[in-house]
C-alpha cells in the first residue's frame, strides 16, 4: 500500500497544466471490479460511476484537479490527477454489514454467504447499555429475540425467547461463549464480549442438535489481534440507580373511610379507631418508603495485543450494583479476570486458550411472589401503621393479615447471601493440515464453586414482649441458619474437522466433521441448625451453637449427566451466487431413555444471491439475497433420570412414645422409559437487501417453527395415586415474521445510523396429549383461583376467567341477571353470563387476554459530530395483557389503589368500580377481565452522549482514545399499565407468565462513564 | 500433511468413539430406584410407612381435613375464618350449594387414592422380600388397613369410586367407578385380612406405638358394618375389641384432648402428627405437622386462623338433659374462659369477631409450639380418629338395633360414667328403651364425640341428616354424597361420572 501512495505522490509531483484533460480508469476491489462507484471531481458539481466492468471516464479541467472515489463498505481515496491519463485504482474494504464475518457453529461465515437465519449484535452496541448481565444487552437489539426483565433486583435472571415460547418447559436458548456451552451469563463481564450471534431458525442451530431448539446465542470473547501494538484501556463508570413510578394508594384517611364502608356492607361495626378518619391523615407511604437510591459502578482494564505468531488480551473488571429495593440486601458484585490468548508454536501448529475468572457476591430478597415480597407487603399494608413506633424500633399492623408484615421490618430481617467463584476455560489445538484442511481440538472446563448463607434472625416487633402480642409474621422467637454449597462442574471435549476448497474459481466447498463429548455433575451439601446463641448474621454458621449435634440438619447429594456426539456440515458455494448447505447432528444422551439414547437432527438451507447474477442491474439495490432452510432441532432440559423410577425417601411418619420421625420411601412419579427429547421443526424464508450501495440495509424472515413431542407432564387422574410421569406428549406452534433496517449514512461531518427491528410473533397450542385436557396455571391468591388455560388451538398461557359487564345499579337488575350469589346487592360487579344457563359459574369463563405481545421492536439512533456521539435506543412491546394481582383482595384489610374511590355508592354512581364490602360475597376479585390490563410499552431504554477527544490533542499526550459520557437507562417509559413497570416476565414458566404479583421494578439509571486507551 | 498430524487425528477421532459403551449410562446417584429397592426387611418397613404418611394429608390439592367434612359440613360448626372470602369453598360446601370443582374435594380424593397407591405398592413388593414371616405379615396387614381407610374415606363420602386394587398401569388410569356395594366388599375383606394379621395393641414394642392394631382395624370393620347395617356382626365385632381387654376409657375426659391424652389407653386409631419437624404444605411435603392448631384456633390476639366456629345448636345439645354436660368445657371455648396459656377468650382479642365460641380439642397452646420454623403448619396434636368411647357407642347402637337394650344400655352408661367422673348428679345412668334409648346413644355420640370430624357422616348414616341438615339446604338425594371433583370427570375424558343432582 505505502509504496502504491508513494508512486501516486511522485506522479503527482512532476503534474503539469493543460486544459480539460479527458481521464479513464479502472476501480476495483481486491477481488473484482467494482460496479457504480461513486467518482467526484473536487470543487466541482461534476462526477460519475463506475460501470459493470468497474469503468469510467471523467473530464477534468487541469492536472491539479483531486478526484473523490467513494463506495459505500470501501474507504473513500482521493486522487490528484497530475501526469495520468489511465488510472488503476484499488480500494480498501472498510467494514459492510455483507461482508461483515458472522460466528455460526463450529466456525465462521461471511454474512453474504450464510443462508440461515443469524442475528449479530457488535460489542459497540453491547458497551453502548452498561448493564450487569449480557442478556439485558440483547433485549430489543435483534428482531426475534424477546428479552424480558423478571425482576429489577440486581443480577436475577431474564427471560430470552428465541422466536416464541417453544414449549411449556424450559424455552431458554442455548448458551455457548467461546464454544463453551453455559448456564446462565451472570458470570460473564458484557466488556470482555467481542461479539453475540443468534441462531435463530433451525437449519443454523441445527449443529447444535439436542440442544438448539430454543435457539443458540454464540458469544465471542475479545481477544488480541496479530500485529498490534499493545494497548492499555480503561473504562469505567459509575451510576445512579432509582424507582421511576410510584404507586398511587389510598391515605389513612380514605383507608379509615373505605374501611367503614365495607363493614357496614358486611353488616360489622366500623372499627372504632376510625371513628374519625380525618384524623388520621396521609398516614405511611409504604411504597415509597421500601425505595431508595442505589448506586451502580464498573471498573475495567484491559491489555491486549499481538505479533505476527502470538496475541493475548487480559482484562479484570470490578461491579458492583445494589439494588433499589433493600440496597445491598439486594446488592450485587462481581470481579472477573479473563485472559485469551494464542501461540503459533510451528507452522501447522496453534494453541491456545480462553479462562475467565468470576467471582459472585449477591444477596437476594424475595421476588415475584405474592407472599413474602417487599412489594407485595408495602403494596397492600394498610396506611394507618406507621412504619416506626414512638421508640424507633418497627411497628406492626393491627389489621394486616397473615403474609403482609411491615416490609421495612422484613427487608432488615432478610439475610441471604450467596457467593460464588466460577471459572469457564478452554485449551485448543489447531493443527493447518495444509491443503485447506484444519483440525481443532478443545478442551473445556466449565466449574462453580457456590456457597449460600441464609440467615433467619429472632426478632419481635410486640409492643409488649412479655405479651407477645405480635402476630406470627411480625415476631421469630428462634433464630435458625441454613448453609448450603454446591459445585456445578462439567467439561468438554470437542474435536473439529474442517477443509475448505475452491475449484475452479467457481465452486467453493467447505466440509465440516467433528465429535464431542461431555459430562455434567453438580453435587450439593447443606445443613441446618436453630437457636444459635448469637443473633448477629456475622455469627451464621451451622456449628456456632451450644449443642450443634442435638439440633442440627444435614443433606447432600449430586446429580450427573453426559452427552456424545457426531456432527457434519457441508456448504457449497457456486460463484458465490448459489449457496447451500446441509447439517447432520446425532447426539446421544443420559437424559433419554433407554429406548430413545441417540437422536438424529438434519437440515438444509440454501440461498441466492440474485444481485450477484448478471441480468440484475438495478442498482439502487446492490445486494439481494434470498434463502430458505429447514430444519430439526431438539431440546433436551428435561432434568436428569426423568427415564427412571426413583424411590423418594422422606415419606415419613411418625412412630414410639417421642414421636420419632421415621423413613417412609415409596415412588412419588411414575416412570417413563420412553423419554426423549422434544423436536422442533423450523422453515424459514428470508431475505437480506442493501440498497443505495449499503447505506440502507434490510434482512426480514418469515417462519413456522413447530415443537413436537414436547416434554409435559399431561395430568393423569388422580386414582393412579402417583404424579404424572413428563412424557412426549404436546405440541405447539410459532410462526413469525420479522424485519430489520438500518440505514447509515457517514460521508458528511454529521455522521448517522437509524436501525430497526421488528418482529410478530404468533403463539398457538396444538396437542397436549392423548385427553387434550386443559392445563391450568398461574394461580394468584387474590382471585383464589389459577389465571392461564393452556388449550389446544390458543396460545400457550391464555388468561382465562370471567367477563364483567358494568355493576348492578339496583335490586332489579340483580333479580334480571343470572343469578350470581343470594348475597349480590347493588353495586357488585355484573358478570356474563355467557353460556345463557341463568346461572353465573365456573362454565361462564372465557379467554379474556394473551400474555404474548403480537410484535416487540427496538430501534436504535446513532449520531456522530465531530468528536461528540449520541446514542438513542428505543424498545418495547405491543399487544401483551398483564393480569395485575398486586391487591390482596383475599385479605379483607389491605390497602387499595386510590382507583377505588370511585367506586360504586349508589345508583350510577359507578359501572366499573364495585362497592366495597369486607366480605365480598359477589366474590367481585374472582378471576375476571377486570385485571387485565393492556401491557404494551414503549421504552426509551437508553440516551447516552459521549465526547471522544480529537486525534490532534490525543497525539500530544500520547493517547490512543480518551472518551466520556453520560447515559439514562429507562429513561421514559409510555404505557397505560397501572403497575409498577409494564415489563412482566414469565416468572413460574410459560404457563404463568405476564402476572404481576408485585414485581421489583427496574431502576432508572443516570451514569457517567470513561474510557481511555493508550 | 505431516505424519505427526496424522497420528493427532488419529487419536483424537478415535478417543470419543472409544469411550465405553455406559458414558451416557447415568443412573440417579440419590435414592434408589424401583428395580435396587425392595430388598430388606428395612425396605419393607419404610415402604409401609411411606402409606402411613398420606394419613397425614391434610392439604393436597386443596384442604381436606377430616373435620372440614365431618363437622362444618353438619350442624355442628360453621367454617369460620376471616370472612366469607376465606376458603369459600369450604362456605358453599357447607351451605349445599357445593362446586364439583372445588380443590377441597380433589385434595381429599388426591390424598386418597395416594394413600391407596402406596398400600397396593407394598402389597406387591413385600412379598418378594426375603424376612420374619411374621414382620411380614404385619407390614402386609398394615397396608390392608391403610388401602381400608382410604376407601372409606372414599366410599362414605362419593360413593362407589374406582377400585384399585393393583399399582396402576398408565393404560388403567380411566378406571370407571366400582359401585358402593363393591368398594364396602373390598373394605371388609381388607379389614378381616389386617385384623387376622396385625397384633394387638400391647403385643407393639414402645417405639411402634402409633402403628395399626387388631383393635384399629376391627374398629373400622365395626363402623364398616354399621354403614352397611350388619348390625349382628358389628356387634358382635364391637365386643371381640371389649373382651380383648387392649383398651379402657380414661378416668378425666378433659385429659383426652391434650398433649399427654396422645395415645392413651382408649385410642384405637389416631393419627400422628409432630410439631417439630418444620411445618407441613401440602401432600409430599416430608414434615409432620399439622395445619388443624392453627386453623382452629382464635384470630386476632391468638394468632389463628379462626376455623371450626361450635353453633349454637351444638352447645345446646350439651344441655339437652337440663344440666350442662360436664364435656362441653373440655370440647368449646366459651366468651371469658381462658384459652389456655394464650389469654382470655374475649371477642375484641379475636379481632372483633361476632363468633361465641372457639373448638376446644385441638387447642394447643403455645408453650407447645413449633420449636423451630413456622409454628403455623407445624401443630402437634394427633388426630383421634376412633376412641373407645367410639367402639362403646357403635356397640350400644348395634346392640339395639339387635334388640339387646341391655348390652346397648351398658356400654353407653359405661361412656356416661367416665363422663361424669365423681359427680353423683350428673350424667345418670340411662335407663330408657325403645325410640328413646336410640335417641339417647345418638345424643351421647354427638356430645361424646363432639367436633372429632363424625357428625355429618353419622347423621348420613343413621339416615337423619334430611331432618336436622334440611333447613341448611341439605336434599338427601344429592348431598348424601359429595360431588366427585370434576377435574377428575375431565381427566379421565368421562370414564367417571358425576353424583346424582350435582
Amino acid at each position: 500500500m505505502n509504496k502504491w501512495i508513494f508512486l501516486l505522490c511522485m506522479f503527482i509531483m512532476t503534474a503539469s497544466a493543460s486544459a480539460q484533460i479527458r481521464v479513464s480508469g479502472v476501480i476495483s476491489s481486491k477481488s473484482e471490479p467494482l460496479i457504480g462507484v461513486t467518482i467526484a471531481v473536487q470543487g466541482t458539481a461534476k462526477g460519475t460511476t463506475t460501470d459493470i466492468d468497474g469503468k469510467f471516464q471523467i473530464e477534468v479541467a487541469d492536472e491539479n484537479a483531486v478526484l473523490a472515489v467513494s463506495y459505500t463498505g470501501y474507504t473513500t481515496q482521493q486522487i490528484t490527477i497530475g501526469k495520468q491519463r489511465t488510472l488503476t485504482i484499488l480500494l480498501e474494504e472498510t467494514a459492510s454489514i455483507i461482508n461483515e464475518v458472522v460466528v455460526v457453529g463450529y466456525g465462521s461465515q461471511k454474512r453474504s454467504s450464510i443462508s440461515g437465519a443469524v442475528s449479530t449484535i457488535t460489542s459497540d452496541e453491547i458497551s453502548e447499555l452498561p448493564v450487569l448481565r449480557t442478556e439485558q444487552a440483547l433485549q430489543g437489539r435483534t428482531a426475534g429475540v424477546q428479552v424480558t426483565q423478571n425482576s429489577g433486583a440486581p443480577g436475577s435472571a431474564l427471560t430470552v425467547r428465541v422466536r416464541g415460547t417453544g414449549t411449556i418447559g424450559n424455552s431458554d436458548p442455548l448458551y455457548i461463549v467461546d464454544g463453551v456451552p453455559v448456564d446462565g451469563l451472570d458470570f460473564l463481564n458484557t466488556n470482555d464480549i467481542e461479539s453475540i450471534n443468534v441462531l435463530k431458525d433451525a437449519a443454523s442451530a441445527a449443529i447444535y442438535g439436542a440442544r438448539g431448539a430454543n435457539g443458540v446465542v454464540l458469544i465471542t470473547t475479545k481477544g488480541g489481534k496479530k500485529d498490534q501494538e499493545g494497548k492499555i484501556s480503561y473504562d469505567a463508570y459509575f451510576g445512579m440507580q432509582q424507582t421511576w413510578k410510584t404507586a398511587n394508594l389510598l391515605s389513612a384517611r380514605e383507608y379509615a373511610i373505605l374501611s367503614n364502608e365495607a363493614h357496614i356492607a358486611a353488616g360489622k361495626t366500623p372499627l372504632p379507631e376510625f371513628a374519625n378518619p380525618d384524623q388520621l391523615g396521609a398516614g405511611t407511604n409504604w411504597v415509597d418508603a421500601i425505595f431508595e437510591k442505589a448506586p451502580m459502578s464498573s471498573h475495567q482494564l484491559s491489555f491486549s495485543g499481538g505479533t505476527a505468531k502470538s496475541t493475548y488480551s487480559i482484562s479484570g473488571n470490578y461491579f458492583d450494583q445494589d439494588g433499589i429495593v433493600g440496597g445491598s440486601k439486594s446488592g450485587f458484585k462481581r470481579y472477573t479476570v479473563r485472559m485469551n490468548g494464542s501461540q503459533a508454536v510451528k507452522k501447522w501448529l496453534t494453541l491456545g486458550t480462553n479462562i475467565g475468572l468470576t467471582n459472585l457476591k449477591r444477596q437476594f430478597l424475595a421476588e415475584n411472589n405474592e407472599f413474602t415480597t417487599p412489594l407485595v407487603r408495602a403494596l397492600n399494608m394498610d396506611p394507618v401503621t406507621p412504619i416506626r413506633k414512638a421508640d424507633g424500633t418497627y411497628s406492626y399492623s393491627r389489621y394486616s393479615d397473615t403474609d403482609i408484615t411491615n416490609p421495612l421490618n422484613a427487608i432488615d430481617q432478610t439475610h441471604d447471601k450467596w457467593q460464588s467463584y466460577r471459572i469457564v476455560g478452554l485449551a485448543y489445538a489447531d493443527l493447518d493440515l495444509s491443503h485447506g484442511l484444519h483440525l481443532r481440538s478443545t478442551y473445556s472446563v466449565d466449574a462453580t464453586f457456590a456457597n449460600q448463607n441464609t440467615f433467619f434472625p429472632k426478632f419481635d416487633l410486640s409492643n409488649d414482649p412479655a405479651l407477645s402480642d405480635a402476630p406470627a409474621g411480625e415476631k421469630r422467637l428462634i433464630n435458625s441458619v441454613v448453609q448450603q454449597s454446591n459445585i456445578w462442574r462439567s467439561w468438554q471435549w470437542e474435536n473439529v474437522l474442517n477443509w475448505n476448497h475452491t475449484f475452479g474459481e467457481r465452486h467453493n466447498l467447505g466440509l465440516t466433521a467433528g465429535t464431542t463429548s461431555s459430562e455434567n455433575r453438580h453435587e450439593y451439601a447443606g445443613g441446618a441448625n436453630t437457636n444459635l446463641p448469637s443473633n448477629d448474621p456475622k455469627d451464621a454458621y451451622i456449628s456456632n451453637t451450644i449443642d450443634p449435634i442435638a439440633s442440627q440438619s444435614a443433606y447432600g447429594g449430586a446429580e450427573e449427566s453426559a452427552l456424545l456426539s457426531y456432527f457434519g456440515r457441508a456448504n457449497y458455494e457456486l460463484d458465490g451466487t448459489y449457496l447451500f448447505s446441509a447439517v447432520m447432528r446425532a447426539d446421544g444422551s443420559s437424559r433419554f431413555g433407554a429406548n430413545n439414547r441417540y437422536g438424529y437432527f438434519p437440515s438444509f438451507s440454501a440461498g441466492w444471491v440474485i444481485s450477484h447474477n448478471d441480468f440484475w442491474k438495478v442498482k439502487s439495490v446492490n445486494f439481494l439475497k434470498l434463502r430458505a432452510s429447514w430444519g430439526r432441532n431438539g431440546n433436551q432440559n428435561i432434568g436428569n433420570y426423568g427415564f427412571s423410577t426413583i424411590v423418594n425417601s422422606g415419606q415419613n411418619y411418625t412412630f414410639g412414645p417421642g414421636q420419632t420421625i421415621t423413613n417412609g420411601n415409596v415412588a412419588l412419579t411414575a416412570a417413563n422409559p420412553d423419554l426423549k427429547w422434544e423436536t422442533i421443526t423450523q422453515t424459514d424464508i428470508g431475505l437480506d437487501a442493501e440498497f443505495f450501495n449499503g447505506r440502507l440495509s434490510l434482512t426480514t424472515d418469515y417462519y413456522i417453527k413447530n415443537t413436537s413431542d414436547m416434554l409435559y407432564a399431561a395430568p393423569i387422574p388422580l386414582t393412579g395415586g402417583t404424579q404424572a410421569p413428563v412424557r412426549n406428549v404436546a405440541s405447539v406452534s410459532n410462526k413469525g415474521y420479522e424485519l430489520a433496517l438500518q440505514y447509515r449514512n457517514r460521508d458528511h461531518e454529521l455522521k448517522y445510523s437509524v436501525g430497526g427491528n421488528i418482529a410478530f410473533v404468533k403463539n398457538k397450542v396444538t396437542g397436549l396429549g392423548e385427553g387434550g385436557e386443559p392445563v391450568y396455571g398461574g394461580r394468584v391468591q387474590s382471585g383464589n383461583s389459577t389465571v392461564t388455560k393452556t388449550e389446544v388451538g390458543h396460545p400457550i398461557g391464555s388468561f382465562y376467567g370471567f367477563v364483567t359487564e358494568g355493576l348492578f345499579q339496583n335490586q332489579d337488575e340483580i333479580s334480571r341477571h343470572a343469578f350470581q350469589n343470594e348475597n349480590t346487592a347493588p353495586g357488585d360487579i355484573k358478570f356474563k353470563d355467557l353460556n345463557g344457563d341463568n346461572v353465573i359459574d365456573s362454565k361462564d369463563q372465557t379467554y379474556i387476554g394473551n400474555p404474548s405481545p403480537k410484535f416487540t421492536y427496538g430501534a436504535t439512533i446513532d449520531l456522530e459530530y465531530k468528536g461528540f456521539d449520541l446514542g438513542i435506543f428505543l424498545q418495547g412491546s405491543q399487544g401483551n395483557d398483564i393480569y395485575n394481582a398486586t391487591v390482596r383482595y383475599d385479605f379483607s384489610y389491605v390497602n387499595r389503589p386510590v382507583s377505588v374511590l370511585k367506586r360504586w355508592t349508589g345508583p350510577n354512581t359507578s359501572n366499573s368500580e364495585p362497592r366495597v364490602n369486607l366480605n365480598d360475597p359477589n366474590q367481585n376479585a374472582r378471576v375476571s377481565d377486570r385485571f387485565v390490563e393492556d401491557g404494551s410499552y414503549i421504552r426509551i431504554k437508553n440516551v447516552q452522549l459521549g465526547y471522544n477527544l480529537p486525534k490532534s490533542i490525543l497525539n500530544k499526550i500520547k493517547l490512543e482514545k480518551f472518551r466520556i459520557y453520560v447515559s439514562a437507562q429507562n429513561l421514559y417509559t409510555i404505557t397505560k399499565y397501572s403497575g409498577m413497570d409494564p415489563e412482566i416476565g414469565a416468572y413460574g414458566g410459560a404457563l404463568a407468565s405476564g402476572i404481576d404479583r408485585g414485581f421489583y421494578p427496574q431502576a432508572r439509571v443516570l451514569l457517567g462513564g470513561i474510557n481511555v486507551t493508550f | 500433511m505431516n505424519y505427526k498430524s496424522l497420528i493427532f487425528i488419529l487419536l483424537v477421532s478415535i478417543i470419543p468413539n472409544a469411550c465405553k459403551k455406559d458414558f451416557l449410562e447415568r443412573k440417579p446417584l440419590v435414592g434408589a430406584t424401583e428395580d435396587n429397592f425392595y430388598k430388606t426387611p428395612e425396605d419393607a418397613i419404610a415402604a409401609v410407612n411411606a402409606a402411613y404418611a398420606p394419613l397425614q394429608f391434610e392439604i393436597s390439592e386443596g384442604g381436606h381435613f377430616r373435620w372440614f367434612w365431618g363437622d362444618i359440613m353438619s350442624d355442628d360448626a360453621i367454617k369460620g375464618g376471616s370472612g366469607d372470602n376465606d376458603t369459600n369453598e369450604l362456605l358453599r360446601l357447607e351451605t349445599f350449594q357445593g362446586p364439583a370443582n372445588t380443590s377441597l374435594l380433589e385434595g381429599e380424593w388426591s390424598a386418597d387414592f395416594e394413600g391407596i397407591y402406596r398400600a397396593n405398592v407394598v402389597l406387591e413388593r413385600v412379598p418378594g422380600i426375603q424376612m420374619d414371616a411374621a414382620l411380614k405379615a404385619r407390614v402386609l396387614g398394615e397396608a390392608r388397613f391403610i388401602r381400608a381407610w382410604f376407601y372409606y374415606n372414599l366410599v362414605t363420602m362419593f360413593g362407589g369410586v374406582p377400585l384399585v386394587d393393583h399399582v396402576l398401569a398408565p393404560s388403567e388410569y380411566n378406571m370407571p367407578r366400582a359401585s358402593a356395594e363393591q368398594i364396602w366388599a373390598f373394605i371388609e375383606s381388607d379389614l378381616s385380612a389386617a385384623a387376622d394379621a396385625l397384633p394387638v395393641k400391647s403385643a407393639y414394642a414402645q417405639a411402634d406405638l402409633g402403628r395399626i392394631t387388631k383393635g384399629a382395624a376391627q374398629a373400622l370393620l365395626v363402623k364398616t358394618h354399621l354403614w352397611q347395617e350388619h348390625w349382628a356382626e358389628a356387634q358382635s365385632l364391637a365386643e371381640t375389641i371389649v373382651q380383648s381387654n387392649e383398651y379402657q376409657l380414661v378416668s378425666d375426659y378433659s385429659k383426652i384432648f391434650t398433649s399427654e391424652g396422645e395415645n392413651n389407653s382408649e385410642s384405637v386409631f389416631e393419627i400422628q402428627y409432630m410439631n417439630a419437624s418444620g411445618g407441613n404444605w401440602g401432600k409430599n411435603n416430608a414434615n409432620e405437622g399439622t395445619f388443624t392448631n392453627v386453623f382452629q384456633r382464635a384470630r386476632g390476639a391468638f394468632g389463628g386462623y379462626g376455623f371450626n366456629i361450635p353453633t349454637e345448636s351444638f352447645v345446646q345439645e350439651f344441655f339437652k338433659e337440663g344440666f350442662e354436660d360436664p364435656r362441653l368445657k373440655s370440647t368449646v371455648f366459651r366468651v371469658g374462659d381462658v384459652m389456655g396459656d394464650r389469654g382470655t377468650f374475649t371477642k375484641d382479642a379475636t379481632g372483633g369477631f361476632p363468633y361465641d365460641y372457639y373448638p376446644k380439642k385441638y387447642f394447643s397452646n403455645k408453650s407447645e409450639e413449633a420449636p423451630f420454623g413456622d409454628p403455623n403448619p407445624n401443630g402437634g396434636s394427633n388426630d383421634r380418629v376412633i376412641r373407645y368411647s367410639d367402639v362403646l357407642l357403635m356397640h350400644a347402637e348395634a346392640a339395639f338395633h339387635n334388640g339387646n337394650e341391655d348390652a346397648a344400655r351398658t356400654s353407653l352408661n359405661l361412656v356416661r360414667k367416665r363422663a361424669r367422673g365423681t359427680s353423683t348428679t350428673l350424667l345418670p345412668n340411662v335407663t330408657a328403651s325403645g325410640q328413646a334409648l336410640l335417641d339417647a346413644i345418638y345424643h351421647e355420640r354427638r356430645v361424646e364425640l363432639g367436633l372429632e370430624g363424625h357428625r355429618f357422616f353419622d347423621l348420613v348414616r343413621i339416615k337423619r341428616a334430611q331432618t336436622v341438615l334440611g333447613p341448611l339446604g341439605y336434599q338427601e338425594t344429592t348431598h348424601r354424597l359429595f360431588p366427585i371433583p370434576q377435574s377428575q370427570i375431565q381427566a379421565t375424558n368421562g370414564a367417571l361420572t358425576q353424583n346424582p343432582g350435582y
